[in-house]
């Protein structure tokens, strides 16, 4: 694939490529000049590459630059290809490659808004990320920005939104709003009772874990701090920054920690999928589902405490392995608790496949054609839902999946209901997953350590499935024993973008289940920028009022 | 089908019953190894710092107030309950305890604070390495520290002989909010 993909390159660029490498079986790295940036995107997105997402750094103490990474991933023969160039602080404009790849949109908005790199020709250059009262000028994932910089909040600073089509009412949802489970802000654009359009403003729960993690912890810190991107799965980010890190440091750990991963991810799996499916019984408002498939759900949290310590921050994976052992009895235990599980899912599942309520309530509503949702490189349920048949785990095997055998479940009814039954199935198949596990894991170590120091500046990229789709990692290895550059691309990302899509021509009362059934989760998608600087107005007390009612009240604590 | 699908429904929620807890009434026994409160154990700890330089939630704060004097204190109220200072503790003086009511209307009721007698130690933190080979769980902090008690900040600036001027420096600490 690399020297196909150089020789195409090379007669479209010629001196506009500067290399094209292949650091290990699985990545390729292409380095291109400024001026060829979206030509090679191109090229590559037309060998076949799905776009995944794109990482900006900061170069300015090595070589006065700022870099610029589109990765993209080819399904078909395990490998991802990651194309690079830089632009010199002075003069920060690349070619923006969202006119061709709708995804990318984000990435792009987020670089610009962290990074201060623009892109010439993006659609929609507006913030995404930093708070509407965030000075001009003050890019947070700088080197020179630090960590913890508070800058002085402005008043009265509202977020544009777009032009609402003509003919057409505003509704505003959120960012507080009952049928939100995060704050976020859509501002939903109806005609009568029909959906004609929607923005989106969001990024309201910023924690700056990127910024923390490149500037305060060290290396097996940050699986711990990965893990609480998430609540549902936390297991996910853990595994997948600790395997880019590893395949960095060219570290290969212990069969049994793989497969020991493996049924941690596993587990998590059934555990997020049955709160979905509780969520999304909620949502439409048949609460019968809802507790029933909590109910089920509450024996593996309480296995996990068994198991990790802790009914969900699991806290079982670490750079270099696991922390915990799975014992003959824990196994028996998990064994049990999923055989339970298996059963009473049965229960709910003939209970409601037939019932004419959710059929009226999810089928056909949030449709998306195909085509749609490729262009918009959706991932997980939602693109399966869709005739896409992706999955991390089977395209790009890790931990132990290349060991284990399942079913990638793939309908092509387009709409809520498809995602619905590919979340039950896949349940059962993480419950397959888990069996399986159990009965090969080998015996032997769970750990490895480090013998030396991890070189500086290595590049490495991972994905993993999470439930709610696949999450991609990008690691640049750094020089204080931590990352110089983390980024991670929760499956929301992508999603949340198709949203608008999913919504045009719906009934408003289906919005709450459309937006449940990409299983949003905002604080995954929100995760970097610095600090949580909300312009949360009210009429009758400002910003900074608020602000000290807050700490007043913090400080009493 | 309608019907059908609302009898096994129906079937569904009877068959469980009732199964929320009558918690705190009714307490189920914890499992055994549940990550709860961390307790430390004076007696074993030797004040190498490697706990503090590897909290995740950067709670564990630790401060020279003189060559011979290092106080060790841990901030509760920002532990996430990972149980990583259990496991880089190289003296074991860490337990992770069953102990998880613990919310508290005052943040001192969840702070532990240990002074510890560090006489000619020059706090190089070899006898931290003598335990602990992982390249990447060497100590990041080595030397004396001074951390802000009252703040309860991590101050990253160490030096490698006792500095009055440091210490003093750390009083002066500001959160990033309160600064002008
Ligand atoms: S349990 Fe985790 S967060 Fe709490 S003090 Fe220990 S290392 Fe820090
Ligand atoms: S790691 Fe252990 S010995 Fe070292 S300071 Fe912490 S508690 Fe004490």
């Amino acid at each position: 694939m690399r020297k196909e993909l150089e020789a195409k390159l090379i007669a479209r660029l010629r001196d506009d490529v500067v290399c094209v490498e292949k650091t290990d079986a699985r990545t390729i790295f292409v380095d291109v000049k400024r001026a060829g940036i979206r030509e090679a995107a191109k090229i590559i997105h037309g060998a076949g590459a799905r776009y995944l997402c794109s990482v900006g750094y900061d170069n300015i103490a090595r070589d006065g630059t700022l870099g610029m990474i589109h990765t993209f991933a080819l399904d078909d023969c395990n490998q991802f290809v990651c194309c690079r160039t830089t632009a010199p602080v002075g003069d920060p404009v690349i070619e923006s490659i969202t006119p061709d790849l709708p995804s990318a949109g984000w990435s792009e908005r987020e670089v610009t808004d962290l990074l201060g790199l623009r892109f010439a020709g993006h659609p929609k250059p507006k913030k995404l990320v930093l708070a509407d009262d965030w000075p001009d000028g003050i890019y947070p994932l700088r080197k020179d920005v630090p960590h913890d910089l508070v800058p002085k909040g402005a008043e009265d600073v509202a977020y544009e939104l777009d032009e609402a089509p003509p003919g057409t009412k505003i509704v505003p949802v959120g960012p507080f709003h009952p049928s939100l489970h995060e704050p976020e802000h859509f501002a939903v654009y109806v005609d009568g009772e029909t959906i004609k359009g929607c923005d989106y403003r969001g990024f309201m729960t910023h924690r700056g874990i990127e910024k923390l993690c490149q500037t305060q912890v060290s290396y097996n810190e940050v699986p711990f701090i990965a893990e609480r991107i998430c609540g549902i799965c936390g297991s996910v980010h853990a595994t997948a920054f600790s395997q880019a890190v590893e395949s960095a440091a060219g570290l290969v750990i212990p069969r049994r920690a793989e497969f020991i991963r493996t049924l941690m991810l596993e587990i998590e799996r059934i555990h997020s999928n049955l709160l979905w499916l509780g969520v999304a019984g909620h949502l439409i408002g048949f609460d019968t589902v809802f507790m029933q498939a909590w109910r089920v759900r509450e024996q593996i949290m309480w296995l996990c405490e068994r198991l990790t310590g802790n009914r969900k921050t699991y806290g079982m994976i670490l750079v270099g392995g696991v922390r915990r052992d799975i014992t003959p009895e824990i196994a028996e235990d998990i064994r049990n608790v999923v055989n339970k599980i298996e059963e009473e899912l049965m229960v709910i599942h003939r209970a409601i496949e037939k019932d004419t309520s959710i059929h009226k309530r999810t089928k056909g509503v949030g449709t998306i054609t195909r085509e749609q949702a490729l262009d918009w490189s959706l991932v997980g349920p939602v693109a399966r839902a869709r005739g896409i048949d992706i999955d991390a785990r089977r395209d790009h095997p890790y931990a132990a999946y290349d060991e284990v055998k399942f079913e990638v479940p793939v309908l092509d009814s387009c709409d809520v209901w498809a995602t619905l039954v590919i979340r039950v199935i896949e349940t059962f198949e993480a419950i397959k997953i888990i069996r399986q596990c159990l009965d090969k894991m080998p015996g032997g170590e769970i750990f490895v350590e480090m013998k030396d120091k991890i070189p500086a500046l290595r590049h490495a990229i991972t994905v993993v499935e999470a439930p709610r789709g696949e999450s991609v990692h990008y690691v640049i290895t750094g020089e204080e024993n931590r990352p110089e550059r983390w980024r991670v691309r929760a499956p929301t990302f992508p999603n949340l973008q198709a949203v608008p899509l999913m919504l045009l021509d719906e009934q408003f009362a289906d919005f709450p289940i459309v937006m449940g059934s990409i299983d949003p989760c905002f604080s995954c998608t929100d995760r970097v920028a610095v600090v949580d600087l909300q312009t949360g107005k009210s009429s009758s007390i400002s910003k900074a009022e608020l602000d000290a009612m807050s700490r007043k009240q913090q400080q009493r604590a | 089908m309608w019907l059908t699908s609302k009898i096994k429904q129906l079937l569904m929620v009877m068959k469980p019953g009732v199964v929320t807890l009558n918690y705190p009434a009714e307490r189920p026994p914890v499992p055994k190894n549940l990550r709860g409160q961390p307790v430390w154990d004076h007696q074993k700890c030797i004040g190498c710092g490697g706990c503090s330089d590897h909290c995740p939630s950067r709670c564990i704060l630790t401060r020279d107030v003189c060559q011979e004097l290092r106080v060790m204190l841990y901030d509760g109220s920002r532990c996430t309950y990972c149980g990583r200072c259990a496991d880089i503790c190289p003296e074991g003086a860490i337990t992770m305890s069953n102990s998880f009511e613990i919310a508290c209307d005052d943040k001192d009721d969840i702070t532990t604070r240990l002074e510890l007698f560090m006489m000619t130690c020059q706090r190089c933190g070899r006898c931290y390495e003598m335990e602990k080979s992982n390249a990447i769980d060497r100590i990041n902090l080595k030397g004396f520290r001074y951390d802000n008690l009252e703040q309860r900040a991590l101050v990253r600036t160490t030096s490698e002989t006792f500095s009055p001027e440091l210490l003093k420096e750390s009083d002066n600490y500001k959160r990033p909010s309160d600064k002008e």
